[in-house]
């Protein structure tokens, strides 16, 4: 007997051990029999994109009560892609998930052990919908005639917003060059965000290569995940960055180096910078219910939206979307195309530019919504600064490596910025860091 | 070994097994695993392929990793001759008991409490240029002052240096704790011969709080080596390479899914770990009894 018990406890406490070991399952069924899909993903919390992504949710659970229920788990921003990499690893993905986190991933890992859901099976039943998506867009996620994911089908270009109590151009900044802007802009700055992913710097920039003879084609030709831009010495990518250095340290906010994406922001909202660079999702932050984030006595029916200099927005026309990971039961795979359905219908996707902005090409767009985005006026103005000869590029980001983006560039801008580096030498090691990575 | 002891032998080892179990997957493993790794190209989804020591030469080339490595020499160098005395210090003061002792030890410890991931960020607004204390205070006599701390060379060298330099409560709570344990015996036969305070600082006190001296200096160091959070939360290395450690390259390596130089600079971090164990226990005779 106290052998047994003595068995009973050792094998207890190996068990109790490895109880850590245990993964949550991510597709359960309630109380009222709906199938549960757990999804862990960023747009939760403070981030921008939760104003719209929640309420989403809610409409689709309220659409399919009893039947499916879509449960959002927060992850940061930036640890997003990362726990994706993590899950493959593990086979253990989500039901859903959005994008893709790297080229290797999708080109050693995804594609060819097939680990997704062909979305061509349900698609094909929903001519309606496959009538609303982007050509482009589905030819660039189909591999072997399978359909990896869907984007939403809307063009909605990142470009600039100002403060017209601070500055007042004398014509729309889509028309000017870089250098008007400059000039205009008298003793006014421009709210840089120069740490993590530098990502409203990285807009200018690429706005700066786009405008130069070759620009767009160097942008769109890395954008296949096996051919990424590292040749930063290349002369448009150094005329860009001799223009950048020039704008930052000409007319860079006092708070650049350094700044965080709050700093950029916390600048403009306090009437402390004339000028930022981001894409259409940033309008909310412009709206009366967002003014406990203003200070300053900045008003956000004093912000208008147009083009960069040289008529340049950024948009990635061939992003990857949501798509369903091939671990996923077939029932709940049902429900997570349910919800991916639902997010690319009609009046979704009127109330997602209604929220943060764009057009969707292939949408016949209903009266009410007209008539609704004319009463936001940024919205309304941000639509119109955009016409058919607007250069519509990707982001450079989308075309150079991942550990640029997110590391390099950030490191090294510090040093471009007071001058320590000549752009010369800063694209130098830009090019060494990416090739170093691409081994 | 006595007859009992050896029949009781097999459940020793039966209810030893969750450590060993744990020890052998969790560390004994993953050790193999990253030492394996290091000498192959591997993404984390093909299969790990050989290279040999293409990894480490790799490495060895890299400007940032050489930078690095100097980086953690000097941080060493600091640790050692100003950190660690510095926890001493604390320590000694503490040890006297002057009035306020506990409290002042409280106060000491409040850091402990804080993550070191939180303490980063802390660091991140008192080194602000535009609003940070620092900052401020110092324009109150230099108005035109302005240094971006985190994001300037050699300014961020120092900055980072200073997230950790006054940070040393385990190395005070450690040298206390031996100070503690000498025996009042020894401070009065002292005392009773003529010894000052000096005197019985540095002839007894020193002498018999070696080990845990020998120990913050090795803790101090491994620290240095393994040192993440304060640089990826402010400098992220840079500017340039400026505050570029080994544990960064690392990182970066995974974010590239490069597993293999990745892997191989765990495996040099981990070497320097080691030696700088060795070295201090043989500087600091701490296999020898202090007794």
């Amino acid at each position: 007997m106290k052998r047994l018990l003595a068995l009973i406890l050792a094998t207890a406490l190996c068990l109790s051990a490895l109880s850590g070991c245990l993964t949550q399952d991510t597709v359960t069924t309630d109380a009222d029999g709906a199938i549960v899909l757990t999804i862990p993903h960023y747009k939760v919390g403070a981030n921008v994109g939760a104003r719209f992504f929640l309420p989403q949710v809610e409409r689709f659970n309220e659409l399919y009560a009893g039947v499916y229920r879509v449960e959002v788990m927060e992850v940061p921003n930036d640890m997003y892609q990362d726990q994706m990499r993590q899950l493959a690893i593990q086979n253990q993905l989500p039901p859903l998930v959005e994008g893709v986190p790297d080229e290797i991933f999708l080109l050693e890992y995804l594609i060819p052990n097939n680990r997704f859901y062909d979305l061509n099976q349900w698609l094909d039943n929903e001519p309606e919908l496959r009538a609303l998506l982007l050509d482009a867009n589905i030819e660039h996620n189909t591999f072997d005639g399978k359909l990896l994911s869907v984007t939403y089908p809307v063009v909605r270009p990142a470009t600039l917003y100002y403060n017209e109590t601070l500055f007042q151009p004398s014509k729309p900044i889509g028309e000017m060059s870089w250098d008007e802007l400059l000039e205009e802009l008298g003793d006014n700055t421009l709210a840089f965000m120069t740490s993590e992913n530098a990502w409203t710097t990285m807009i200018a920039l690429t706005s700066m290569i786009a405008v130069q003879p070759g620009g767009p084609e160097l942008l769109f030709n890395h954008l296949p995940d096996d051919n990424k831009f590292v040749e930063f010495t290349n002369p448009i990518f150094v005329n860009a960055i001799t223009q950048l250095q020039r704008v930052i340290q000409t007319a860079g906010h006092g708070n650049t180096v350094g700044a965080a994406y709050a700093d950029a922001a916390n600048a403009f909202f306090s009437n402390n910078a004339a000028m930022i660079f981001n894409g259409p999702w940033m309008i909310g932050d412009f709206n009366a219910d967002a003014a406990d984030r203003w200070s300053n006595g900045f008003d956000g029916a004093n912000v208008r939206s147009n083009a960069m200099p040289g008529n340049v927005g950024l948009d990635n026309p061939l992003g990857y979307g949501w798509w369903i990971p091939a671990n996923t039961p077939p029932e709940a795979a049902e429900g997570a195309w349910a919800f991916i359905s639902f997010m690319m219908s009609a009046n979704e996707l009127e109330l997602y530019m209604l929220a943060e902005g764009g057009t969707a090409p292939n949408l016949d767009e209903s009266a009410e919504f007209l008539a609704a985005r004319a009463e936001n006026a940024l919205l309304h103005q941000y639509m119109g600064s955009i016409n058919s000869e607007t250069i519509v590029v990707p982001y450079l980001w989308n075309s150079a490596p991942g550990s640029i983006a997110d590391i390099e560039f950030g490191r090294l801008l510090p040093l471009l910025i007071d001058g320590t580096l000549t752009p010369e030498e800063f694209c130098q090691q830009l090019e060494t860091s990416a090739r170093e990575t691409m081994r | 070994m006595k007859k009992l002891e050896r029949r009781n032998l097999p459940w020793i080892y039966l209810f030893l097994l969750p450590t060993i179990l744990i020890f052998a997957l969790f560390y004994c493993w993953p050790i193999i695993q990253v030492v394996g790794t290091s000498f192959t190209r591997w993404n984390g989804f093909s299969r790990p392929a050989f290279i040999g020591i293409d990894n480490y030469t790799r490495l060895f080339n890299m400007s940032s990793f050489m930078v690095a490595l100097r980086n953690i020499a000097l941080w060493s160098l600091i640790a050692m001759t100003f950190h660690v005395w510095f926890g001493v210090l604390v320590a000694l003061v503490f040890f006297k008991q002057p009035p306020g002792w506990k409290i002042a030890r409280a106060a000491f410890m409040v850091p402990m409490v804080i993550s070191s991931a939180a303490w980063a960020m802390i660091y991140r607004f008192i080194f602000n240029n535009e609003f940070g204390i620092l900052n401020n205070i110092i324009r109150i006599f230099n108005p035109d002052f302005n240094v971006n701390w985190f994001f300037q060379s050699p300014a961020s060298f120092w900055a980072i240096t200073f997230t950790w330099l006054f940070y040393a409560v385990i190395i005070s709570l450690v040298v206390l704790a031996d100070l503690m344990a000498i025996p009042s015996e020894i401070h009065e036969a002292a005392r009773i011969d003529g010894a000052g305070g000096w005197q019985t600082l540095r002839m007894i006190d020193m002498p018999l709080c070696r080990f845990s001296i020998g120990t913050s200096i090795i803790m101090s160091i491994t620290s240095r080596i393994s040192m993440f959070e304060a640089i990826a939360l402010t400098s992220r290395g840079g500017p340039g390479n400026t505050t570029m450690s080994l544990s960064i390259i690392l990182v970066r390596g995974i974010s590239d899914r490069n597993f293999g130089v990745a892997n191989a600079t765990a495996v040099v971090m981990f070497v320097m770990g080691i030696a700088v164990l060795l070295i201090i226990n043989r500087l600091f005779r701490m296999n020898e009894s202090v007794y």
